[in-house]
């Protein structure tokens, strides 16, 4: 089964190299709609009221606007708007709800019991996490949308001095959290993760900034986690404290689709331990649960040498890649020490 | 860095562990008609606090300047729907963000505006504002020993589009999306030199 998605040492599918602007397009989509959403919400108000006359022009430039997005789809705005709401914490997509698996487990240990109403909406999140893996942190969580700008930014600011945060510390950390987290609900009978977790948080700040007009704490745990990531390490707060983060490695171990390197293609240039977000190790083929398949690795390698797989498991690490100096030497001098270890000098070579 | 790691996890824990101590209820517009004529819509909020089941309305729904508007409090309990029978007290309190949150301004914050009984299962408070604003409604009870408090949002007049915590946040935002979508290709070039070097 451990057979990549395209033919052996063939290049990878043609559409594998785009997907990463794809992702930042979804990832672009989903904010917006978390923006969209409360300002529809208000606008359904508003067409419930038959209040237009009785608005502020402020208020009339709002309902205006929401009517020429929605027309084109709604016959019936105070009802038929029903069908998009909440946030990716919790809500619902054309009638579809949809819960992410965090608050469905957040909500059993701090009542004791399962509402299965609710926890089947966990469902397909849950479906797709063991097929896809951590995906939803790489694809769809708003947070992330904002983290990757932050982490962007701070690879900018770089070059004018200002040293961004790299340090590491235990992944496993993050499962220490998802567990005390279960604790305490359980202990307080209180959903906690739901003020932790940076989805959650941010969806829900946005719908309190645009339809409430006001910000929460949630606002300035959100600036923390973001200087947490610039100032002590990169997209720390995903990769060391996220107990949604920590979940979904959990239930994407033995994800279907994975990310493969192609050895017989790879010249070992780093590009892709570089760019990864997370600070894995494709070039040795470490992914592991942690991979969110946000697919940089494969846009940025020159060789084609990154690929989608059907896998339960990653392959082992297949040593330095065939198209690499370093390879070529233990092909000529199998006997040289950099055989026993092919992870010797692979640095910036090429 | 364990210091570091030190400070974070008791930031974490900190913002894990903060309760809020009163009952702060936000609440959503819903139309429907007054009781006594069929003209305004009102701002109507529905909570549980203790062993109360309590309906706020606000008459009209978007109050004004210099017009007098009201507060209908309705207040049974849970278990067997009897309705309250304590007075209850209205105070009102500024909630714009430099007095609410940073203190400053009216040293006066809070101001009673009545004690209300019970007339035909409901709880009326009329109100008069001359300025316009973001305001809290307080409703204050005791019943079987215990105090309860209740605050409302109430906003009088055409609210400001965009307050100051929005307008930073806006401008973070701005700033980063600015960056990422002009320094792209830079960005791309730097992430790969500067990941090659520290690993």
């Amino acid at each position: 089964m451990n057979e990549p998605l395209n033919s052996i040492n063939a290049k990878p599918f043609f559409l594998w190299k785009h997907l990463n602007k794809l992702r930042w397009l979804t990832l672009s989509v989903v904010f917006l709609m978390l923006i969209l959403i409360p300002l529809l919400s208000i606008y359904q108000h508003y067409v419930a009221a038959q209040g237009y006359n009785h608005l502020s022009p402020s208020e009339t430039l709002l309902y205006d606007s929401m009517e020429f997005i929605s027309a084109p789809f709604v016959d019936d705005a105070e009802h038929d708007l029903d069908a998009i709401k909440g946030t990716t914490w919790s809500g619902q997509l054309f009638g579809v709800k949809l819960t992410d698996p965090l608050a469905v487990i957040g909500q059993v240990s701090a009542g004791f019991e399962v509402y299965w109403p609710f926890a089947l909406t966990a469902l397909l999140p849950v479906i797709a996490t063991v097929i896809f893996g951590r995906f939803f942190c790489g694809w769809i969580c708003p947070a992330t949308f904002l983290y990757e700008l932050n982490s962007n930014a701070s690879v900018w600011l770089n070059k004018f001095g200002l040293k961004s945060g790299s340090r590491r510390f235990n992944r496993k950390f993050k499962y220490l959290v998802l567990a005390v987290g279960i604790g305490l609900s359980a202990f307080t009978g209180t959903v906690l993760f739901a003020s932790v977790y940076p989805p959650a948080v941010l969806g829900r700040e946005l719908y309190f900034s645009i339809a409430l007009s006001g910000f929460g704490s949630g606002t300035l745990f959100f600036v923390l986690t973001l200087l947490f990531d610039s100032l002590v390490s990169k997209r720390g707060f995903c990769r060391y404290l996220c107990p949604g983060g920590a979940l979904y490695s959990l239930l994407g171990r033995y994800r279907v689709f994975r990310i493969k390197r192609l050895v017989e293609q790879c010249n070992d240039c780093s590009k892709c331990n570089a760019v990864c977000e997370f600070g894995l190790n494709p070039m040795q083929d470490d992914f592991g649960g942690e991979c969110n398949s946000c697919s940089a690795c494969i846009a940025v390698c020159p060789k084609d040498a990154m690929t989608f797989t059907l896998a339960i498991a990653d392959s082992k690490n297949q040593g330095p890649g065939h198209q690499s100096r370093t390879y070529r030497k233990n092909e000529k001098h199998p006997k040289s020490p950099t055989a026993k270890d092919p992870c010797i000098n692979i640095q910036n070579i090429d | 860095m364990k210091n570091t790691a030190l400070a974070f996890i008791f930031v974490y824990i900190a913002l894990v562990s903060t309760l809020s101590n009163a009952h702060h209820v936000l609440g959503r517009p819903s139309y429907s008609l007054n009781e006594d004529s069929n003209t305004p819509p009102s701002m109507a909020i529905e909570t549980q606090i203790g062993e109360y089941f309590i309906t706020y309305m606000v008459f009209p729904a978007f109050p004004k300047p210099n017009e007098p508007g009201r507060v209908n409090l309705y207040a049974t309990r849970i278990d067997n729907g009897e309705v309250l029978a304590q007075p209850i007290t209205f105070s009102v309190r500024d909630d714009s963000f430099f007095t609410e949150t940073l203190g400053f301004g009216q040293a006066e914050s809070s101001e009673q505006i009545g004690v209300q009984t019970i007339d035909d299962g409901v709880y009326r408070q009329g109100f008069l504002f001359r300025k316009k604003g973001n305001y809290i409604v307080r409703a204050y009870f005791e019943d079987g020993g215990e105090p309860y408090e209740i605050d409302f949002p109430l906003q009088v007049g055409e609210s400001s589009p965009i307050g100051p915590i929005g307008a930073t946040i806006g401008f973070i935002f701005f700033l980063l999306l600015s960056i990422n979508i002009a320094q792209r290709k830079r960005i791309a070039r730097s992430k790969v030199q500067q990941g090659q070097s520290v690993r």
